[in-house]
């Protein structure tokens, strides 16, 4: 099925909600499965692998312990979900010349909108490693070098992310923003979705008559 | 098009914590920045045309019709579908599942195929799905106390009686507009940059503009079908007293609290536009007329104001008085002399209510379009751009924030019951937006992220006892649960207007002043809510229809070059 993009960052919130991430991580999620899926990258399947696979991992479990070393999840994989809004937190840093070592990273790829996120804020170039690819993110766009089949890589072993020069012309396809309706698997959809059902209150007759407080007849 | 001369510095924007209070966005009126407004002021300037390709409705008043608007560059369609409702299925709330009438706004004009997808999807609205080639989808109920009069008195060759459309106002109307990306549509990213959508909300209100046109014509139709001896059609001056009616819930308010930096455009150009005609130094011979012309006019549109809400009564009581005071103190030569409207502005601080200090705020704008128009450019928002939190902040100064924006706030007792006694949750019933009792129903579990004091003061304790790194970035790594907060109250640091000064979950909570702050941004008038949580308005009512929108002047023997005062009723002495 064809969704828009607006369509696709509301599901990813309420399925991050859905799954337990606090509301402001999750609003992180909903603009990161956007931003990839603009650049024709599969943001919304990637992002239901990693609420399945963290659903009911407390964030602590999932989250750098230690972030002045290499960043280390005490679960064993860092979720780029929340290690991607601590990397944009520490955007002036990287900007500044500090490189970030992560250790294991699931689903690496979801933290490149965080990258992006931190180059907006500082206006500095940045790449992004991890296996054989490194991508670099510029204000101007993304450009990705090495093995692409990296991109959907279910972890990582180690990332980095440093300051980096910017690349000329980035031409690659995943930076063209796509502002049409994009296609996303009606599997990953439908977990999405099973997700983002958890924040929605049971229907009770109650709350159908007081909840909404339409008054006096609307049929009039 | 006249300028206006800026005598002396534009004066001070009112403060967050006098504008950004409840009770005063519960008592915001329409005025020339009104998205209405602003697109009818467009559609003229650009002379822009209007067309009705289909118009295939039978006599039961089923079948589908097309109205296009024709602007410089893109042209648009309101592709109209009419159903034939049992009565019984007849219901404003997003749990509808029929209506009288379902609407797509087209991005150009639609082919048959196109029509015919549409067919297949729009009746069932949000159960169907729309593609990029649409804009917006919404849907429409009629008014059953007008609408079977109307018809009647028409196919009998006589007018509409005006007590009873005045009364009512609207033959239908709508129940949700839904725009921007919703159940399939183009994303509003995708269209911003097309000069006629920058504003916010034009989408919307051009697909309400052509309903309306397309709602009377139905109306003329039925008439013709059921006498077509003796039918007439509106006599033009009291067919622009119906407007399209909107009747809104809950799914309105929390957009306020969800957009603060766009909510914080709206209200900082509504203050730019105040100041600046607040620091004129004089005010002409011209403008005073024009200016006590709208004051009169605007005294009978609070006379047409109709609710059967007492607060709302209550209100407009005020409102009628606090017109009439005005009134005087005019007629005494308050606007003669130095820095006639911030003298006014002040005198009404200390003598009108604040439902009556709004109108005046609206009003004052009226004579000066040249002075104010332009602001309607810097309504819109790019969201994205404020989204990431700054980590680099020092946290102390993150907690200082929270003194200046969120200092009611913090003078809040949490621990009272009242001050915590709702929840806003979202239903899994077609996800309808409510509103629920905390202590009472067992939905805390679902809440939404719409309580920004609360969260303050929460985060707020949190930093007080904060040990580790002084950054955001290190408290915001131990306190997740705070990023959503800590978003806003950089936002709100930033953009004064961002942060709503009131308790929006308190047991005092009136929904209905967000509902209506935001309807009359986009132009409403005649709020008449239904409960606490529920208001009807009316929209376009007095405007030119499409086909009047080059020609015709809808106001009175005061000159309005740009025809932009239909949303007062003219005045009964010279109305025709």
């Amino acid at each position: 099925m064809s969704f828009s993009l607006n369509e696709i960052e509301a599901m990813g919130k309420r399925a991050a909600r859905g799954a337990g991430l606090p509301w402001g991580l999750a609003e992180e999620a909903g603009k990161a499965a956007r931003w990839l899926t603009a650049r024709g990258l599969p943001g919304a399947s990637l992002l239901a692998d990693i609420l399945s696979r963290n659903d009911k991992h407390d964030y602590g479990e999932l989250a750098p312990v230690d972030v002045d070393g290499v960043w280390q999840a005490p679960a064993g994989r860092l979720c780029p979900l929340i290690a991607g809004a601590a990397l944009c937190d520490r955007a002036a840093e990287i900007a500044g010349g500090r490189v970030i070592e992560l250790g294991e990273t699931a689903q690496p790829l979801l933290l490149l909108p965080y990258v992006a996120g931190a180059v907006k804020l500082t206006g500095a170039t940045i790449a992004i490693a991890w296996g054989d690819l490194v991508v670099t993110l510029s204000p101007d766009g993304e450009s990705i070098e090495g093995d692409r089949s990296a991109l959907t890589a279910r972890s990582a072993e180690c990332v980095h992310c440093r300051p980096a020069v910017p690349v000329d012309a980035p031409a690659d396809p995943a930076a063209q923003v796509n502002e049409l309706a994009v296609p996303v698997d009606a599997a990953s959809w439908s977990r999405l979705a099973a997700f983002a059902q958890r924040i929605f209150a049971p229907a009770t007759e109650a709350s159908r008559l007081a909840g909404a407080g339409a008054g006096l007849s609307d049929n009039n | 098009m006249k300028t206006v001369e800026r005598a002396q510095p534009a004066s001070e924007l009112r403060s967050p914590d006098v504008v950004m209070r409840l009770a005063r966005l519960g008592s915001l009126h329409q005025s020339r920045l009104s998205f209405m407004r602003v697109l009818l002021r467009r559609m003229k300037r650009e002379t822009w045309t209007f067309d009705r390709p289909v118009f295939e409705i039978d006599a039961n008043g089923v079948g589908t019709a097309v109205y296009s608007a024709h602007g410089p560059e893109h042209s648009y369609s309101l592709v109209a579908f009419a159903h034939d409702l049992p009565a019984d299925q007849r219901s404003d709330r997003v749990i509808a599942e029929a209506w009288d009438a379902t609407f797509t706004l087209f991005d150009g004009v639609p082919t048959e195929d196109d029509i015919e997808r549409l067919s297949w999807n729009v009746p069932k609205q949000e159960a169907g799905r729309i593609t990029a080639s649409e804009l917006s989808l919404s849907r429409a109920n009629r008014s059953v106390r007008l609408f079977d009069h109307v018809v009647k008195r028409l196919a009998a060759g006589q007018q509409p009686d005006e007590e009873q459309v005045e009364a009512v106002g609207y033959l239908m109307r709508t129940t949700a507009v839904y725009g921007s990306g919703k159940f399939g549509a183009a994303d509003r990213e995708a269209i911003c940059d097309r000069p006629e959508f920058r504003c916010p909300f034009q989408v919307e209100m051009l697909s309400v503009f052509l309903t309306r046109a397309f709602v009377l014509d139905l109306v003329e139709h039925l008439a013709r079908c059921r006498s077509p001896e003796t039918a007439v059609v509106i006599e033009p001056a009291r067919r622009r007293r119906f407007g399209i009616g909107n009747s809104t819930g809950l799914g309105m308010a929390p957009f306020l609290v969800s957009h603060p930096m766009l909510i914080n455009n709206w209200i900082v150009c509504r203050e730019t536009a105040l100041a600046r005609v607040r620091g004129l130094a004089k005010a002409s011979v011209d403008e005073k007329t024009l200016f006590k012309t709208m004051v009169s006019r605007a005294k009978r549109n609070a006379d047409l104001w109709r609710s059967e809400h007492s607060l709302q009564i209550q209100k407009v009581t005020m409102l009628k008085a606090d017109l009439a005071h005005l009134e005087a103190h005019l007629a005494a030569g308050c606007l003669e002399g130095e820095a006639p409207w911030d003298r006014l502005y002040r005198w009404a601080e200390d003598n009108l209510s604040i439902e009556g200090q709004e109108q005046l705020a609206s009003l004052m704008l009226e004579p000066y379009g040249a002075l104010v128009d332009d602001l309607a450019d810097a309504m819109c928002a790019d969201e994205d751009s404020a989204f990431r939190i700054d980590g680099s902040m020092r946290l102390d100064e993150l907690r200082k924030i929270l003194d200046e924006v969120y200092g009611f706030a913090l003078a809040i007792d949490w621990t009272s019951p009242d001050s915590q006694a709702r929840v806003w949750y979202v239903s899994e019933e077609k996800l309808e937006p409510r509103l629920g009792e905390r202590f009472e129903e067992p939905i805390e579990p679902y809440e939404q992220p719409l309580a920004p004091g609360r969260d303050a003061v929460g985060m707020a304790h949190d930093i007080d006892k904060w040990e580790g790194e002084p950054s955001v970035a290190a408290f915001l790594l131990a306190h997740p649960e705070h990023r959503h907060i800590a978003r806003r109250a950089q936002i709100a640091k930033k953009l004064p207007y961002a942060e709503i000064r009131d308790n929006t979950i308190s047991s005092a909570l009136l929904p209905i002043d967000l509902l209506r702050c935001k309807l009359s941004f986009f132009g409403a008038t005649h709020f008449d809510p239904r409960s606490d949580r529920w208001v009807r308005i009316n929209m376009f009512k007095g405007a030119p229809f499409p086909h009047e929108v080059a020609t015709v002047a809808t106001g009175d023997s005061v000159d309005f070059a740009d025809g932009d005062d239909w949303c007062y009723p003219p005045l009964p002495e010279v109305a025709t």
